[in-house]
């Protein structure tokens, strides 16, 4: 394990105000009763929270719509001009099931071609961690392995682990040892008792999960599931909101579409969102490769339990956050459809 | 600094020639002259093209990697980015990023006999590894040709389809669906209906397939029937594609992706990834 500091809470705030001039910092804050990530600029952090903000942090790392290029013609000649956004930034109070998240997207967007949009917020980013005391209300994280307590397979730079009047706070990289070399004064070395109060909490919280899957019987499931009559039913009453990949914390889909001026002598190329649950995301002059709400339902369960691991080393790609089955209007529920799976002798 | 990979270089439409009823080909060169001279590719492989304004669209490199110093597309206009470039002018200016995707494989058939078959637009991707092929004509057997189109005005690169006529060891066989009175000369029927018209040595041949997948569907229920093995038949596969680089999530084949792991897969692979084809 690495090394283990002390912050007392009462002055978590000053550490963040102290890094302002040099970052933009994010905390998690209430706007109108709902907790969310918010520029500490104008916002004041929440400590002592719950659970997690409805929108994961993903946005800060690849953004709903971010502008790729601007591309002027005329004349016989073109240029073509990168936007790539290097604003430092420190987020506080990201739960593990978030830092899992951002794992999940470094290995789509690091791995074998580096995307420099992500590469170059990733960079700049330091990533604060906080641990969960208590389960939040449709998390199952603690089956998945990716929460409540983070490990080296959430990305990190500090942890955060709330004791009660103090925060225990784990190094999880360079960057985040040097920022609290730079305060050291506020911090103190962990004693063994501090880190024995953390294992309790951890140990308390996983016995307290309301949901569990069993991953590995899902996967074994999937190797048979895929004519199963569970996709139609299940789907059956989707709207086509999209929002259970909008608000997922490991989606990484995207279009890329060109916006011209008027004069078509300058455009800009943007990518945003897309959502494997909508009729045109496999679109094509032709045909549409995926008809019905059956296999897409089917394409968004075997992305994350079959397509992700495959492709990156075994790895989960769902968090077990929940946030899916809370957004969806029309009450379609992963734990549920989980459940179905892991039960398939 | 790395690399932007979605960034694309500029290329000169050096010239334009109409191919078929709705569809151009584009004789294209590199602005620089470094990425000019070290664009390399291999037949099946794919670009990203943008036009400005428009935006980008995944095609084909139907010139073969033997000609250097330029390359070539032949695009249908069917859609926004693809009918911006068939306004495009010899001497205009657009984007190109690649090339992606694995290639047909052609030092592993080398010494097969070699069937073609191909329909409309999709000969585009084929001519690539027929002309690399004709330009090493002794490494292989005998090569067949049959390309098909819904009426004669459809079918694309005519030149290229009397010279491979005329090489010693090979045939093309040509057909469409329906044909105005006016003097066609050969086939009538989908394209499957000229498989029973040659000779092959199923033992010893591979299969290329390409165009719409109604057509590539059928021929491979024909060519399984003829008894072909089923890694023996070679096909592309066209998905929605955003990026080209395993990135957008769009074109994913159970857990592959057709823009790195494809195009070209074998009726073999496809049937392990649970593709209905
Ligand atoms: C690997 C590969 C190689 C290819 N090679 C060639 C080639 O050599 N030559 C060639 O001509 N073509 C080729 N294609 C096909 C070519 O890429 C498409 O025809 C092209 O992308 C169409 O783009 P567009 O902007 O012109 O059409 P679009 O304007 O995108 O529209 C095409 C059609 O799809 C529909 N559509 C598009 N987006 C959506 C959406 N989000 N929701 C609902 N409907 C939608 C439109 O209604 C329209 O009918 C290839 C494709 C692949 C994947
Ligand atoms: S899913 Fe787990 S890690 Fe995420 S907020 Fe809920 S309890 Fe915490
Ligand atoms: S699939 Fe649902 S539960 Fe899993 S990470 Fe995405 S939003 Fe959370
Ligand atoms: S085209 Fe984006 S992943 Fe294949």
């Amino acid at each position: 394990m690495s090394e283990m500091k002390i912050l007392d809470k009462t002055k978590l705030v000053e550490f963040l105000e102290k890094l302002m001039p040099d970052f933009e910092v994010t905390v998690p804050s209430y706007n109108n009763g709902n907790l969310s990530f918010s520029s500490m600029a104008h916002a004041r952090p929440e400590i002592d929270f719950a659970g997690r903000p409805l929108v994961p942090p993903k946005e800060y790392f690849f953004p709903q719509q971010e502008e790729m290029f601007t591309f002027a013609t005329k004349e016989g000649k073109a240029t073509i001009k990168a936007h790539i956004n290097k604003d430092k930034r420190v987020i506080w109070g990201i739960r593990p099931c978030d830092l899992y998240g951002i794992k999940t997207l470094d290995s789509v967007f690091l791995s074998r071609y580096v995307d420099s949009y992500y590469h170059a917020r990733r960079e700049n980013t330091i990533l604060m961690g906080l641990n969960c005391n208590e389960p939040c209300e449709a998390g199952f994280c603690s089956s998945m392995g990716t929460g409540p307590f983070a490990t080296n397979s959430n990305a990190f730079d500090l942890l955060f682990t709330n004791l009660g009047n103090q925060f225990l706070v784990e190094i999880g990289s360079k960057a985040g040892e040097e920022l609290i070399e730079r305060r050291a004064n506020l911090f103190a070395t962990a004693s063994d008792e501090e880190k024995n109060k953390s294992n309790e909490i951890e140990k308390q919280c996983k016995q307290a999960f309301l949901y569990s899957v069993d991953q590995d019987r899902v996967k074994a499931a999937l190797t048979k599931a895929w004519d199963d009559p569970l996709w139609a039913e299940e789907s059956k009453n989707c709207i086509l909101c999209g929002g259970c990949n909008f608000i997922c914390p490991t989606c990484y889909c995207f279009n890329i579409e060109d916006i011209a001026d008027e004069h078509e002598q300058n455009s800009t190329r943007v990518r945003y969102w897309d959502s494997c649950q909508l009729g045109g995301y496999t679109q094509m002059a032709a045909e549409n490769t995926r008809k019905t709400q059956a296999e897409r339902l089917r394409q968004r369960i075997y992305d994350k339990f079959s397509y992700v691991p495959a492709r990156h080393n075994g790895a989960i790609g769902c968090t077990g956050c929940g946030r899916c089955t809370e957004v969806c209007p029309s009450e379609i529920n992963i734990t549920h459809i989980l459940g179905i799976l892991g039960r398939q002798k | 600094m790395t690399e932007n990979i979605y960034a694309p270089h500029l290329v000169t439409i050096e010239k334009i020639r109409n191919e078929a009823e709705g569809v151009k080909t584009f004789t294209l060169t590199f602005k620089d002259p470094v990425e000019r001279e070290s664009f390399n590719y291999r037949p099946g492989q794919f670009g990203e093209v943008t036009v400005f304004g428009a935006g980008e669209a995944p095609i084909s490199i139907t010139s073969s990697p033997v000609n250097k110093g330029y390359f070539e597309l032949s695009v249908a206009g069917v859609g926004k980015v693809t009918q911006a470039l068939h306004l495009k002018r010899e001497g205009d200016i657009i984007g190109f990023r690649g090339p992606y995707g694995n290639g047909f494989p052609f030092d592993e058939v080398k010494s097969n006999d070699i069937l073609f078959v191909a329909g409309g637009i999709g000969l585009a991707p084929l001519r690539s590894l027929i002309n690399q092929m004709f330009s090493e004509r002794n490494k292989f057997g005998k090569i067949s040709i049959l390309y098909g189109a819904r009426y004669p005005a459809l079918l694309c690169f005519r030149d290229d389809i009397s010279r491979w006529a005329e090489l010693k060891n090979s045939e093309v066989l040509l057909t469409v669906d329906t044909a105005p009175d006016n003097g066609w000369q050969n086939n009538i029927g989908v394209v499957g209906s000229l498989l029973p018209k040659i000779n092959m040595n199923i033992e010893n041949t591979t299969a290329f397939v390409c165009g719409p997948p109604i057509m590539i569907h059928f021929i491979i229920l024909d060519l399984l029937k003829l008894g072909f093995k089923k890694d023996r038949i070679i096909t592309t596969m066209e998905r929605r594609m955003e990026c080209g680089l395993g990135k957008c999530g769009h074109c994913n084949i159970g857990e592959k992706y057709v823009c790195l792991d494809g195009p070209v897969f074998s009726y073999q692979q496809l049937e392990e990834l649970g593709e209905n084809i």
